[in-house]
């Protein structure tokens, strides 16, 4: 049995465990612990993440029907899987203690729940370990229908919400089947280097539709534009740990999918070379377009949220696009950003999504116009949202600056300017929106009703702290997150990265975010020095404070929430159009009629009719022919 | 050998007797039925190993054709006998109230459906399905509501126009060949069929068999029948006798007609079968009537796999069409206690957790999710539809991904409504014991052949072969020449 | 005179679309009854004219002689077959239209498949299927009109 054998058997074991356990307490944390064993077959699997393996193979391989299935992991499945267990590990902690109690209580089923996550964690495995285009199908299947029922569990608003998942992902996943099956016709067998050897010879018309069809489906999980409108909702009425999992790593899983097709199999170089009539426009073009303009659209639609789930839903679409972004750009810069920006974007959403389910927990509410000023009430949550917001802004000291660094260095060098734009516009709305988010919920005024609401629970705070640590600790040493980078690129074929510990070292002006991060935090040392050890300040109460001849007082709103940029609502405000919504509903409404129109043509009076009608054209048309 | 002929024989003998028996004893009436369907199934499932690599042909009385009849049972001809036998047993109508009168009829459906699979005279097919068709006739009328002798007369003049247009197709041929038996025809096809007299045969008899086969345009009556009649027969006439209708045309294009016309008929109608069956099922209220909609979707899937030339067609076909031979009766037997509006399902899953799991197993079979059969069944569709590189077989191909799309959409769309109840509506009642003890039967045999795939599938590819090999037909067949 | 041939080829399929028109044209269940009759009978004559030639003689043995040229008698028994399939499909219609009309007290197609689509939905507990795009005040008028 090979390791990776091991580590599926020990995930489906997972699965079995958890549903036979029960809707007990103790679910939560049985699952936590398989999670961190299944961690710990991954990381005696390390030698993917550091180039030292080439390769781990399953010993199961089926033949059905004359095709071959297999399985195997290298260097881009490791670090994903790393990714996924981490989330599933992290959240099945945060699910146990008090919130799975609370779940309990509201009705929820703990069995469904877990075995769900269980289930979601080993179908994302069997989909990194595919070895060729059918079992790639198959993980992906698998993949879409875990995630609908982990959606589906938070209730009669989330299942339908579900169901418009179901729509988008299925219709997906026909586009993808599609594409397989065009390539089994043109290359003779679903094995990935059959694919790979055939790319050359097919024709331009028929690499095109391939590629659509394999960008449409996967980028459906994505959701890139212009499927994207069904994943904010979904995710923001899974319940709250499932919501942390999925927007950590289920998106990214059509990341993979794509890394493994467009860069792997068929390269960006042919990408690029796919031209259209006009003859600046080439496949490689739309994609990196379409997810700058997703990294747009979503961080723009995020900026105008208020409930704090679907701010930070809205986000993780957005960053999607980020990494699609740096992947396409295939040098060792880019892609080596895009790629980090996976593991980043999975720390920062999920710190964030614990954070807001942490203030869910005890405020019950995530409208950020009915929050404030928590940060006195719930410090230790309120660090860590701190921590996940710098990270998904992107800046320094965080983690997620080293990958937008990254990726923008790769932009100016491959001599985009248009799309370095758009991606500083991308990052312009995020830090706008993510203030928002902290601001509205831990600054700001108290409310009257949360005076005494508590610090959140420990089996949440622990996760939290953990993960931020974790964006800490690879933002001040990115080198630790790169090597695995570095060898994901070797396993497809891009350019590894040249790094150190601190970063990317460069003539014309590396990354070293050691010397970064330590100025930083010696400037704050001594600031924070001279403000707790320097005797000056003195502490006061929010509300010892009086304006405009007034004391203030607590009935009294001075919160500044709803409506938070109005200036720039003012400039932009006119461009949501909610076009996509109008296009969804079109198509829904057309499908209705047409669905009408074939309803009435069965509820005809004369069926006989319709018979002569078909068999006179039949015989005319034989009799022609 | 000659025991096969009992598959055709018992039962009906036994359904003429039945009504003698009764007088007797109505407890030996009630039990002789099913007794009877154990014995032919018994029967044909020990025939199954005999088959081996050649198939079998019966001289019924010694007659050598084409003067006598001939019963033809390879593979495909046996396994489509047992399901039939197989089908009316699990399907037995067991509610209502002459239920007498609906086991005679039953009987007979199952007895001229083996004969229907097993014939191998083109007449003798002719006066089978006429039979099937009678019989259906009844068992439809069988709860004698208003509604279900209007959807009876309207189903049997749209029978009666599609049977005789079929029987000119029959003058046709016997014009052009002087033969009805099926070997002698193949023999004689490429000299005397091999024009447009053949080919307007075969559009004439493709549109009149193609009635019980959920045919676009002639599947106008399925709606109306499956929301009126008694569920189980529903889950007959969908499941059981569309298949050997559609075995019917099988024959015809595999042993007669081989002109590309033919295929390209079968094909478009195919194409519109589907696009219509899953759009009308989008909108569909009810719970019956959406299965049928998806009945006439998949009998379109199949169509198109069988327009698809040579071996590789009738394997692809053959797999979707033993799919849906056992998902769509476990769907009907669910429907028993599910009937009427979809609205009023909500909550299912409290009354009955096991029907609402089977439901949602079955439409993932259907709509083709590894790693279940119905996937590796659209895989093959699919494959060799590309491979064609004809684009209005690559129209079917993207016509089955949207149908596809399509019926994800409804059957979730339903089967998530069985998990959320207002507090208001009262969900359905439970599904009685037997009629989910045979939906379980089916859902189990769905889940054992996932997991048996790989032998499964060989074995159907070597039926397959058997059946589009038309050399071997006519060699064992072995008809006299006519002068 | 008229060639045989060409006055029975032309009854037979002179039979058929009468047969056909009658089927498709009529709103009257009997009549559409009685038009797939002569739809089969104009199937079962075309069947037998497979077997027409000129001058046959019927094909039976008389006295032991054996006549030269006959007619084809295999599709004469096929047509008989054909023929009580035919009588006894036509006396199940009739005997279902006599249901239908006790039932709806008419033979009117239309308003059978009316009636018939009214009562299936009924049962359902459904509503009549009407456009999703009707404005309100008709589809107020139609509820009130079903109820």
């Amino acid at each position: 049995m090979t390791p990776l054998d091991q580590l599926l058997a020990l995930s489906a074991l997972t699965v079995v465990a958890v549903w036979l356990i029960g809707n007990r307490q103790i679910t939560g944390w049985n699952a936590t612990i398989l999670y961190a064993a299944q961690g710990v077959l991954l990381v005696m699997m390390a030698g993917l993440g550091y180039g030292d393996v080439q390769s781990i193979a399953s010993s199961v391989t089926f033949q059905v029907l004359g095709h071959g299935l297999h399985w195997l992991f290298d260097g881009l499945s490791w670090f994903f899987a790393l990714i996924t267990i981490g989330a599933a590990l992290l959240s099945s902690w945060f699910a146990s203690g008090e919130w799975g109690q609370r779940y309990r209580a509201a009705g929820g089923s703990l069995r469904l729940f877990h075995t769900a996550l269980a289930l979601n964690v080993f179908s994302m495995l069997v989909l990194l370990a595919s070895g060729d285009l059918l079992s790639l199908f198959i993980g992906w299947e698998l993949v879409s229908w875990a995630s609908f029922l982990i959606m589906a569990l938070g209730g009669a608003t989330a299942t339908r919400y579900a169901m418009r998942y179901v729509t988008y992902a299925f219709t997906g996943a026909m586009a993808v089947l599609m594409a397989l099956v065009m390539v089994y016709t043109q290359s003779g067998s679903f094995e990935f280097q059959a694919f790979k050897d055939a790319v050359p010879t097919m024709s331009a018309g028929s690499l095109w539709l391939i590629v659509l069809l394999f960008a449409a489906g996967f980028g459906v999980k994505m959701a890139l534009i212009p499927f994207h409108l069904w994943q904010a909702k979904a995710y923001a009425e899974t319940p709250g740990p499932g919501a942390a999992f999925l927007g950590a790593i289920s998106s990214r899983m059509g990341l993979f999918a794509l890394v493994v097709v467009l860069v792997q199999l068929i390269g960006v170089a042919r990408l690029a070379d796919l031209q259209l009539v006009f003859p600046f426009f080439s496949a490689r073009d739309l994609l990196t377009w379409v997810a700058v303009l997703t990294l747009i659209f979503a961080t723009f639609t995020a900026l105008k949220q208020h409930d704090a789930r679907r701010l930070l839903a809205w986000h993780g679409i957005g960053q999607g696009g980020y990494m699609l972004l740096g992947v396409l750009i295939a040098d060792d810069l880019g892609s080596a950003g895009g790629l980090m920006h996976v593991f980043n974007h999975a720390t920062y959403q999920a710190v964030l999504f614990m954070a807001v389910t942490a203030v869910i927990h005890r405020t019950g509410t995530s409208d950020l116009n009915k929050l404030g000023g928590l940060v006195t009430r719930m410090p230790l949550s309120f660090v860590a949202m701190l921590i996940g917001i710098i990270g998904l802004a992107g800046l320094p000291p965080m983690n997620g600056f080293v990958s937008k660094w990254l990726i923008y260095r790769s932009l100016i060098i491959d001599g985009s300017p248009l799309l370095f734009l758009a991606s500083v516009i991308g990052t312009l709305g995020t830090i706008l929106s993510v203030y928002k988010l902290i601001h509205n919920t831990f600054l700001g005024q108290l409310r009257l009703e949360h005076v005494e609401v508590e610090e959140a629970p420990s089996s949440m705070i622990w996760p939290m702290m953990i993960l931020s640590a974790v964006v800490f600790i690879t933002g001040y040493f990115p080198g630790l997150v790169l090597d695995w980078v570095a060898s994901a690129q070797a396993a497809v074929g891009l350019p590894e990265l040249v790094h150190t510990l601190g970063g990317v070292p460069s003539d014309k002006g590396g990354l070293d975010m050691i010397w970064v991060v330590s100025v930083m935090l010696i400037g704050f040392g001594i600031g924070a020095l001279i403000f707790f050890a320097g005797g000056r300040s003195k502490r006061v109460h929010q509300l010892d404070n009086y304006a405009g001849g007034h004391f203030l007082t607590a009935e009294t709103r001075y919160q500044y929430s709803d409506n938070f940029y109005p200036g720039l609502m003012h400039l932009i405000g006119p461009w949501y159009r909610k076009s996509f919504r109008w296009l969804e509903r079109g198509f829904i409404s057309t499908v209705d009629t047409l669905s009408q129109v074939m309803q009435g043509l069965y509820r005809a009076v004369h069926p006989s009719f319709y018979l002569l009608v078909v068999v006179v054209s039949a015989l005319s048309w034989v009799v022609i022919k | 050998m000659n025991q096969l002929a009992l598959l055709v024989a018992l039962p009906l003998i036994t359904a003429f007797l039945l009504p003698v028996i009764n007088r007797v004893s109505t407890f030996a009436a009630r039990w002789t039925g099913p007794l009877v369907l154990v014995i032919t199934s018994a029967i044909g499932i020990s025939f199954w190993p005999q088959l081996g690599d050649s198939a079998v042909a019966i001289e019924l009385g010694g007659f050598r054709p084409p003067l006598g009849i001939t019963l033809y049972a390879d593979k495909m001809a046996l396994l489509f006998a047992l399901a039939t036998s197989i089908g009316t047993l699990l399907l037995w109508p067991s509610r209502g109230e002459d239920k007498l009168r609906q086991s005679t009829l039953a009987l007979i459906l199952a007895g001229s459906g083996s004969g229907l699979a097993l014939s191998g005279d083109l007449f003798n097919i002719y006066v089978f399905y006429e039979l099937v068709a009678v019989v259906s006739y009844g068992l439809i009328a069988a709860r004698s509501t208003a509604g279900s002798f209007a959807a009876t007369v309207r189903y049997l003049i749209v029978s009666s126009f599609g049977a005789a247009l079929a029987l000119t197709g029959i003058a046709l041929v016997y014009q052009a060949t002087g033969t009805l038996n099926l070997a002698q025809l193949s023999q004689l096809a490429p000299t005397h069929l091999n024009n447009l007299q053949g080919l307007a045969a075969f559009v004439l008899m493709l549109i009149g068999f193609g009635v019980k086969a959920e045919l676009f345009p002639v599947n106008t009556w399925v709606p109306e029948v499956y929301a009126t009649a008694p569920t189980r027969i529903s889950g007959l006439l969908a499941g059981v006798v569309s298949k050997l209708a559609l075995l019917i045309i099988v024959r015809l294009l595999v042993l007669i007609f081989h002109q590309p016309e033919a295929l390209t008929v079968m094909l478009v109608l195919g194409i519109l079968g589907v696009v219509t069956g899953e759009l009308a099922a989008w909108r569909a209220r009810d719970f019956n009537r959406m299965i049928a909609f998806s009945s006439i979707g998949q009998l379109g899937i199949m169509f198109i796999a069988f327009s698809i030339p040579g071996e590789a067609g009738v394997f692809a076909g053959l797999a979707v069409a033993l799919h849906h031979l056992v998902v769509k009766p476990a769907m009907f037997l669910l429907a028993e206690r599910w009937q009427g509006s979809l609205a009023n399902l909500a909550g299912a899953a409290r009354t009955s957790p096991l029907g609402a799991a089977l439901f949602i197993l079955l439409a993932l079979s259907l709509i083709g999710v590894p790693p279940l059969p119905g996937f590796w069944a659209k895989l093959l569709v699919m494959i060799n539809l590309v491979a064609q590189e004809n684009s209005l077989y690559m129209l079917g191909a993207w016509v089955i991904m949207g149908g596809a799309a399509l019926e994800a959409n409804y059957l979730f769309r339903v089967a998530s409504s069985f998990y959320h109840r207002t507090d208001e509506q009262t969900p359905p009642a439970a599904h009685r014991p037997g009629d989910l003890a045979t939906a379980s039967l089916l859902g189990a045999g769905l889940v054992a052949s996932a997991f048996l795939i790989m032998p499964l599938a060989d074995e159907i590819e070597g039926v397959a072969s058997q059946a589009a090999d038309k050399n071997h037909y006519v060699q064992t067949v072995n008809p006299e020449q006519l002068p | 005179m008229l060639d045989t041939g060409l006055v029975l080829y032309s009854a037979a399929f002179g039979l058929i679309l009468i047969g056909i028109a009658g089927i498709v044209l009529s709103a009257h269940l009997v009549r559409i009854i009685f038009g797939v009759a002569l739809l089969e009978a104009g199937a079962n004559l075309l069947l037998l004219l497979a077997t027409w030639r000129e001058g046959a003689s019927a094909p039976i043995i008389v006295a032991g002689r054996v006549p030269e040229f006959m007619a084809d008698p295999v599709p004469q028994a096929l047509v008989l077959t054909a023929i009580v399939i035919g009588v006894g499909i036509l006396a199940l219609a009739l005997s279902l239209a006599l249901r239908v009309q006790r039932a709806y007290g008419t033979l009117d197609m239309h308003e059978v498949r009316q009636r018939m689509e009214q009562e299936i939905a009924d049962q359902a507990g459904i509503d009549m299927p009407a456009s999703s795009h009707a404005p309100a005040a008709v589809q107020a008028a139609r509820q009130e009109g079903s109820a």
